[in-house]
């Protein structure tokens, strides 16, 4: 009989949910936004349909993410730091140093052997994170998923010396109305915000190759201007969204895998969908 | 309005030794001392903690108050805020370090009431005769802050002692000039006396003020030994509690009470050894406080981490670098107590100077890490960078990469917050990020088995 595994990654902004046996049978990705946060369960129900799976019918659940704490229907937490590593080793086996730009976090990890044995973190300003982008993608009036796309126009791309979000936002609508081209003011904020993650990351020994991972990897501007950095190409999964939720999944796997065989009894929670704990 | 600004007193941190849960009523009744001697008439001195003359106030009965142990206090019972939105409305920036703002937001309010402003934690800051610098190479506002604060206090003179140690460079031998800088020391020691004694009215006891220079060097000592046993597995206590017994080690050398202290600890941990009891039962993982001031609003996070299995042993803050035994001068043959005081301040400061030569590329603050790292056994490091404390914390990431490079790659985590500023804090995540260096200890252990 097989045995399916789920991994579900509530982040700041968005909720990640895999389905996988030895491969991914499904995924979803929904927004955590107010009005979604409390339902996880409802991301996870839509990928169970997808998969066509009953909750029952799943071995095990692990949670990660920022909202990990209080998923009421998984089995085990595990940090979002663990949970990518786990899967960058299994997407992108080449890498030893992960970048994942989320949407209110920054994360550099060092892999060796595909688990993580060290890392840095910005949990602490909005610069260096997708909040950036949102933030300033809203001063210029542009959508946030056109950036990347606009940026890579850029004539003469215009340097923003603020670090702080609020006042970023502040300097680029200032320079709209000087008539800077919004794709050079987009680029020089792609630099700004590429610069802040290296600088940080850098704490770590940066070494080859390095996996993007996060929202943050879906803008090609900012992958390029990441790149520009380092001086070299980055490796990007092909859902750079699910990296967290993949690895979840995959060490759960793991669990159930070492349980087994050490024969030790499977601790689980009921298999009983409800509502996440965390925002009641 | 801030006057009306109730404290978010946090529930009170538990300890594992028996010794740091004295610690709290030995520094209230030690703050409301100053308060009462105040009242008595008594002389007052703000002082600096780790200021190298602490023998020579206690030897004139002058009564010190260490300024950065009130803000430390204020930000443990998460007070401080109300001082420090003070500081900043006298025009001082909030990136200034936050023990200074903290005390001249204290001073300004105190000053303006002509009393204690409302409810001070623990009494309040006394108002002080006299402010004794520390200008050394520890920290800047040693030199700056009670400059500052004269701008509230015109009448209260300050005197600034000047003790240097010779810079650390791996190509020569701080011998060869270590004498000028004692000689130097000395000279500002003399000055200090004098000083006091202008301002007291009393004359210095040049023999009580060496009894008091040979009790703190056996407390200096008794501390290193207490300390050292703390290498034991499972540890008998950890940082969290290292941040309370220290202060003995910073507020009472060369006072009785200091060396009972920690006789009393010794036996402690000497009983909590033979009785193989840990600060947590089941020890998975030995960290080192690798550098940087805590944030004292938030000891409770070194429960947290043992919580998850992971202890302190050891830390590179408040803590004596060796025992005055172990230094490479007699001192039991400097009769004379300022020139005394003068090679124990220079061979402290130096102590790993020549430890670091013999590893090429090393540094003193690094080779200590390395050091401690093997004699304790230790997995990972954590660090905590302050950002209002530029002296202590600028270079943290750079020794952390240096001993990465020199020595070996051992999983590290740096905190970000402050010292008094709760502000930075936010405990969700620095959980977060403590969840996350468990989850790599773990890791790395793994792959070693």
């Amino acid at each position: 009989m097989s045995e399916y595994f789920a991994g579900i990654d509530i982040g700041s902004t968005m909720t990640k949910v895999v389905i996988m046996n030895q491969a991914m049978l499904a995924s979803v990705i929904g927004p955590t936004g107010p009005e979604h946060r409390k339902l996880a369960n409802r991301v996870m129900e839509e990928a169970l349909a997808r998969a066509s799976l009953s909750f029952d019918d799943i071995t095990y659940v692990v949670a990660t993410g920022y909202g990990r704490i209080n998923v009421p229907f998984a089995d085990k937490q595990i940090t979002e730091i663990s949970c990518h590593a786990r899967g960058v080793g299994y997407l992108l086996p080449e890498a030893r140093t992960v970048i994942d730009i989320g949407g209110q976090d920054c994360k550099g990890i060092k892999l060796k052997d595909g688990r993580a044995v060290d890392f840095v973190m910005n949990d602490k300003c909005a610069a260096g994170t997708g909040r950036f982008l949102e933030v300033t993608a809203e001063g210029l009036g542009v959508k946030l998923d056109d950036m990347g796309r606009l940026s890579l126009t850029a004539k003469n791309v215009v340097g923003i010396s603020s670090t702080c979000t609020v006042f970023a936002e502040r300097e680029v609508v200032a320079k709209l109305s000087d008539g800077v081209p919004l794709p050079d003011i987009i680029a020089g904020l792609h630099e700004a915000i590429a610069a802040r993650i290296y600088g940080m990351v850098g704490r770590l020994k940066i070494e080859r190759e390095v996996a993007l991972t996060g929202g943050g990897a879906k803008n090609i501007g900012l992958v390029k201007a990441l790149e520009a950095k380092l001086g070299y190409s980055v490796l990007v999964p092909p859902e750079p969204l699910l990296t967290g939720a993949i690895g979840a999944a995959l060490l759960g796997r793991d669990i159930v895998k070492k349980t087994a065989e050490n024969k030790i009894p499977l601790l689980r929670s009921e298999r009983r969908l409800q509502e996440a704990t965390l925002f009641t | 309005m801030t006057e009306e600004k109730k404290p978010e007193e946090r529930k009170k941190r538990k300890t594992a030794a028996e010794a740091a849960s004295k610690i709290g009523p030995m520094v209230k009744a030690t703050i409301g001392g100053t308060v009462q001697a105040r009242e008595e008439g008594k002389p007052i001195a703000y002082s600096f903690i780790c200021c190298g003359y602490d023998e020579i106030i206690r030897a004139m009965d002058i009564v010190p108050v260490w300024t950065e142990n009130y803000a430390g206090i204020c930000a443990v019972k998460r007070d401080a805020q109300r001082f420090l939105e003070r500081a900043e409305a006298e025009n001082f920036s909030r990136s200034l370090c936050t023990y200074a703002l903290c005390g001249l937001g204290f001073d300004a309010w105190r000053e303006e009431l002509g009393e204690m402003p409302p409810n001070p934690p623990w009494g309040g800051q006394a108002r002080p005769d006299m402010m004794l610098g520390s200008g050394q190479m520890l920290c800047d506002p040693r030199n700056k802050w009670y400059q500052a604060a004269q701008h509230y206090m015109p009448d209260v003179p300050v005197y600034e002692v000047g003790l240097p140690w010779t810079p650390y460079e791996d190509d020569y031998d701080y011998r060869e000039v270590q004498d000028y800088y004692v000689k130097y020391m000395v000279e500002q020691l003399r000055g200090l006396v004098e000083f006091l004694e202008r301002q007291t009215g009393r004359k210095m006891d040049w023999d009580r003020l060496s009894e008091l220079v040979d009790l703190a060097d056996r407390t200096w000592n008794l501390i290193w030994e207490a300390y050292e046993l703390r290498r034991a597995i499972p540890t008998p206590m950890g940082t969290g509690d290292a941040m309370n017994t220290m202060v003995p080690m910073v507020f009472m050398m060369g006072t009785q009470e200091g060396y009972d202290f920690y006789k009393d600890l010794y036996d402690e941990l000497q009983r909590k050894i033979a009785n193989k009891e840990g600060v947590i039962p089941d020890e998975k993982y030995r960290l080192i406080w690798g550098g940087g001031l805590p944030s004292w609003f938030a000891l409770t996070d070194f429960n947290y981490f043992n919580s998850k299995g992971a202890v302190f042993p050891v830390e590179t803050t408040y803590r004596m670098v060796e025992a005055i035994y172990h230094f490479d001068i007699d001192l039991t043959k400097i009769t004379d107590p300022l020139e005394h005081l003068a090679w124990r301040w220079l061979k402290y400061w130096t102590y790993w100077y020549d430890k670091s030569k013999r590893r090429p590329g090393s540094h003193p603050d690094v080779e200590r890490l390395i050091q401690y790292i093997e004699d304790y056994k230790i997995d990972g490091i954590v660090m905590h960078e302050a950002f209002s404390c530029r002296t202590w914390h600028v270079g943290l990431i750079w020794q952390l990469n240096l001993l990465k490079k020199i020595y070996r790659d051992i999983p590290s985590l740096i905190l970000e917050s402050d010292i008094v500023d709760i502000s930075s804090y936010n405990e969700a995540d620095t959980r977060a990020r403590i969840d996350a260096f468990i989850d790599t200890l773990e890791a790395v252990k793994s792959r070693g088995r």
